[in-house]
């Protein structure tokens, strides 16, 4: 018998504990596989999150046009408009000039039509085609977003600054500029120019 | 041959006669009006004295809208044309503090009375239609209030550019002003 059960033992023992490895190889790859689609799923939602509170903090907006108000800044410069916790920030090459959010009176957002072929160039290039051809030319026109951020410096003087952005920008920077404390006013909507209107 | 050299004597003596009288005409209308009542020309002519200015806040009338844009533009662009003339020391902007020191200071209001939108497309294909005009009444009013001079200021722009530039020609047309009035 007892030679039987010892016979007997180290066989069942080897199957057992193979079936055990077998189990525990099955669990581990389970719980890896589980595993792994949880991180596939919940990585892009982290990945949002710490998008959105970058965009927070601070986010810039290549190739705006300060039309005039910013001081060092000469009118018409293009530059990046970046939106800061501490404020607003626009860069035209090495000159920067920078509006603190506490000094932000209002915003207010537009939206006009630009000319396509515009400026000087553009002027010679429309008179250069025979037949008044380069009436044709003007036809062509694109929308642009209008910032307008009114603010006071440290004497208390009223400041205006203008810029022009590309379409569909102007309230999403004004929206962060209010989330970083910015004062806003209720504003009575001027009519659109008539080139919307058509 | 005695008439033929008495003609032209006659016709000398005419024009000295007539030259006489036209001086005399003009230093008459010249000479100034009654004590305490100046003449047009006179007031015209009087010039202003400050050594400071300050600029106003353009404020929206109730029954006129005009964007926010146009408004922050023609504020700034009559600040820079202000300075360019030279004419003051100092050019406090609305609000300025330190405006409240200045000895001499003039106040600059710009009240907005019409404004037409106008279309850049519309005056570069059609050329008579489409300008954007802004009229303003420009007041120069001492510290307390008082009105020293007013007049209408026309901006516009009719054939080639964006419709700001009316606010760049306002401001060029309220620095000619300053110019003549200072």
């Amino acid at each position: 018998m007892k030679t039987r059960c010892t016979q007997i033992t180290p066989a069942v023992s080897c199957t057992r504990c193979e079936l055990v490895r077998r189990s525990l190889r099955l669990g581990g790859l389970l719980v890896f596989g589980v595993g792994l689609v949880i991180t596939a799923t919940a990585a892009p939602s982290f990945s949002r999150q710490s998008a959105t509170s970058q965009n927070l903090a601070s986010s810039s907006i290549p190739d705006v046009k300060c039309v005039i108000g910013l001081e060092n800044i000469k009118p018409g410069a293009k530059g990046t408009l970046t939106s800061l916790p501490t404020g607003l920030e626009f860069t035209a090459g090495k000159k920067n000039a920078d509006i603190a959010t506490s000094s932000i009176q209002d915003v207010f957002t537009g939206r006009e039509s630009r000319q396509d072929v515009s400026g000087m160039g553009g002027t010679l290039v429309e008179a250069a085609i025979p037949y008044g051809g380069g009436r044709v030319v003007s036809l062509f026109s694109h929308k642009v977003d209008v910032l307008a951020v009114e603010y006071v410096d440290s004497n208390g003087g009223f400041h205006g600054a203008i810029f022009v952005l590309s379409a569909g920008k102007a309230t999403e920077f004004k929206n962060q500029l209010v989330a970083h404390g910015a004062k806003v006013s209720t504003h009575v909507e001027a009519p659109e120019p008539k080139e919307q209107n058509q | 041959m005695k008439a033929l050299s008495r003609t032209p004597h006659l016709s000398v003596l005419l024009f000295t006669g007539g030259c006489v009288a036209l001086l005399m005409a003009a230093s008459l209308l010249a000479q100034p009006g009654p004590a305490g009542k100046p003449g047009p020309a006179a007031q015209q002519t009087q010039k202003l004295t400050a050594s400071a200015i300050q600029l106003e806040r353009i404020v929206q009338p109730d029954d006129l809208l005009i964007p926010e844009d146009t408004r922050v533009s023609m504020y700034e662009n009559v600040i820079l044309q202000l300075i360019k003339t030279r004419k003051f020391q100092h050019v406090y902007r609305s609000g300025d503090r330190t405006a409240a020191d200045a000895p001499d200071l003039v106040v600059l209001h710009l009240i907005p009375e019409a404004f037409k939108p106008g279309s850049q497309k519309e005056r570069e294909v059609i050329t008579v239609a489409g300008a954007t005009s802004i009229k303003v009444k420009v007041q120069f009013t001492s510290r307390e209030g008082k009105v020293l001079l007013e007049k209408d200021v026309v901006g516009k722009v009719r054939f080639y550019g964006e419709n700001l530039r009316a606010t760049y020609d306002l401001a060029k047309k309220v620095s000619g002003l300053v110019n003549e009035s200072f």
